[in-house]
């Protein structure tokens, strides 16, 4: 064999071999992603079970409970950022990415269920809640800026409570809150402390859609 | 499917190239050409120095020449001055007392009618050229002198690095002269070679007037001639240890109105009279790989360059785009600390870093091969910052000069 011939194949062997290790490192990084998101939400599962659980345990007194969601909150809010992340490397019709915002978005709703829940029984304030509705199946230009300006607000005030849902998931928990909150497929849709708004123009729009000191809270600007 | 996906397929074949590269790198031919000792018989050595208006760089280019370790009884050195219109024949004149030194004036005709004036006042055995912008080390014309042994040699290439960088443009282009010497020299130990460049490129004089001598090729004589000896049949070899210095462009201007004129010369040749070459089993290495590869390398410089703009454009004009109304102080700020989990790796992103991994490499065992002395790391760091984003303009304009026909100037 001619030695051209044979640095050639010696070449191509290598390069397969460069390009096969690359895309098993990708792989097995995208899979670490997914395990650490499971392994996120088996906990925050289990945290809330455990809330759930002394909630009932103490029907009586549930405000005795030293048990609180607001950490729970702020770790749902960071799993939801991975999850978005996660899905815009693997693609949203990835199987593994569409089991794991079943999951997620199972975990939003009894989180919020069970926040609105503590409030009423202790009568206290309940804390200002967003349900935001979006879609990513390209037929909603504006979500992306409205899940950006949600993230400013979630950020700069602490106690705000979202809760961001894929209309088009296929689940029935979330169907099922879709047709109690009302909200119709005109998208970005929100609902803040059970009213309904639709579409985003601008931050200061949307400012305007809270109730009025909602975002006056005393927790400092960032 | 991303519009990555596309880039795929030339990253794969840009990773094949360089893998091919380090392994004829290794291979016995390389090896046996690394430890080529020096000739006992010292042929008679003309070398020309070709110069249109080349007042500022000529003196040192002949005291470089003079400094040549070689017996000055079989060396000739013949300045040719090519019409100049600036005080290049007074600075000639400065080296008429030399008795080997020949200075020849003539109408400017351009550089391949210089060489061969040249060429047809000496009957020495081998005849180089050295650009009067360019530097020789001592020893270099010993090494190029050494690959002649063979008689079906009839031309041999030096290393070529750049004569003090002294912007990050220079040194871009140091690293990418320094990869050339890796390039140049596996290449050349299969006679893959199609360029002999201007600086200190040598040849058997009776090759080259076999073939009819020099000719204008497109503005790229040397080119032309190396395809030339090619076509019929001869090998190009390449000295890595012969050392030459030649000045780079100092401006972005300039250094693409040069790269214009080479890759445009390289299309118009290989594209025109040197078709045949391409994909011809009887040219071996040159004709099923060097030559397809280099013609895919302009259009796939094109093609990722166009690709990671369009992304980078893509991309800033989305972020711009939500974030507006948001206060500055959030928008521009990252958040949150460093999270492998956010770590933006991609088997695009990850190719093209071994892309360039690979070049590193090559770039690297060029300054060992050749012990070309300077700041690699520096040369480096400017090509990984530059190099993709600038090369891609010269490919785009000599193409689409060779596409509508349109010539330019030769001087930058």
């Amino acid at each position: 064999m001619p030695l051209a011939a044979r640095n050639a194949l010696i070449a191509l062997g290598i390069t397969i071999a460069l390009v096969s290790t690359v895309a098993y490192a990708i792989n097995y990084l995208n899979q670490a992603r997914i395990t650490e998101i499971s392994a996120i939400q088996d906990k925050i599962s289990i945290e809330i079970l455990s809330l759930d659980t002394q909630f009932s345990l103490l029907t009586a007194a549930p405000c005795d409970s030293t048990a609180s969601s607001t950490t729970l909150t702020g770790e749902l809010a960071d799993l939801g950022t991975r999850l978005a992340y996660t899905e815009n490397q693997l693609g949203s019709d990835n199987p593994q990415v569409l089991q794991l915002k079943n999951q997620y978005s199972l975990l939003e709703i009894r989180d919020y269920l069970i926040t609105k829940q503590l409030a009423a029984a202790c009568g206290a304030k309940p804390p200002v809640m967003v349900l935001y509705f979006y879609s990513n199946a390209g037929d909603c230009d504006d979500c992306d800026k409205a899940g950006y300006a949600l993230s400013y607000l979630r950020d700069t005030y602490p106690k705000l409570r979202v809760y961001s849902f894929d209309y088009n998931l296929d689940l029935g928990a979330l169907k099922t809150l879709i047709q109690v909150t009302k909200v119709q497929d005109s998208l970005p849709a929100f609902v803040i402390n059970g009213k309904v708004f639709y579409g985003f123009t601008s931050l200061a729009d949307l400012e305007k859609q809270f109730p009025k000191g909602a975002l006056a809270t005393s927790t400092a600007k960032l | 499917m991303g519009l990555e996906t596309f880039a795929y397929p030339f990253l794969f074949v840009a990773i094949f190239v360089e893998s091919f590269i380090l392994v004829t790198l290794l291979s016995k031919p390389a090896r046996e050409a690394r430890a080529r000792t020096l000739n006992t018989t010292i042929p008679t050595v003309a070398v020309i120095v070709p110069c249109w208006n080349e007042m500022t760089t000529l003196a040192s280019t002949c005291e470089s020449l003079l400094a040549l370790e070689y017996p000055k009884e079989k060396l000739e050195i013949i300045l040719v001055n090519d019409g100049s219109t600036d005080a290049t024949s007074s600075v000639m004149q400065k080296f008429a007392h030399h008795p080997h030194v020949r200075i020849i004036h003539k109408e400017n005709g351009g550089k391949h009618t210089a060489l061969n004036a040249g060429i047809a006042a000496t009957q020495a055995e081998i005849v180089g050229c050295l650009d009067a912008d360019s530097f020789v080390e001592p020893d270099a014309l010993r090494e190029i002198v050494a690959c002649f042994v063979d008689a079906n040699v009839a031309a041999a290439t030096a290393a070529m690095s750049v004569h003090r960088p002294n912007n990050i443009l220079q040194y871009m282009q140091n690293a990418e002269y320094t990869f050339g010497i890796s390039l140049r020299h596996s290449l050349s130990s299969l006679n893959g070679l199609y360029v002999t460049p201007g600086p200190f490129s040598f040849y058997r004089r009776s090759i080259v007037n076999e073939l009819g001598g020099f000719r204008y090729g497109h503005q790229t004589e040397d080119m032309e001639m190396a395809l030339r000896i090619q076509q019929a049949g001869y090998k190009i070899e390449n000295a890595p240890r012969a050392r030459v210095y030649t000045k780079a462009p100092d401006t972005l201007f300039k250094l693409i109105k040069q790269r214009t004129r080479w890759t445009s010369g390289f299309l118009r040749n290989i594209l025109g009279e040197y078709r045949g070459l391409i994909g011809s089993y009887k040219h071996g290495t040159l004709g099923m790989l060097v030559l397809p590869s280099a013609l895919l390398s302009i259009g796939s410089g094109i093609m990722l360059f166009s690709i990671v703009l369009f992304k980078i454009v893509q991309h800033a004009s989305a972020a711009i785009e939500i974030r507006a109304g948001i206060p500055l102080s959030y928008a521009i700020l990252p958040h949150g600390s460093f999270d492998w989990f956010y770590f933006p790796a991609s088997v695009y992103l990850l190719l093209a870093f071994t892309t360039m991994l690979a070049s590193f490499t090559l770039i690297t065992i060029g300054k060992n091969i050749s012990k070309t002395p300077g700041n690699l790391p520096f040369s480096i760091a400017s090509y990984a910052l530059l190099y993709a984003f600038i090369a891609p303009l010269w490919l785009i304009r000599a193409t689409s000069d060779v596409a509508r026909g349109k010539r330019r100037g030769w001087r930058y």
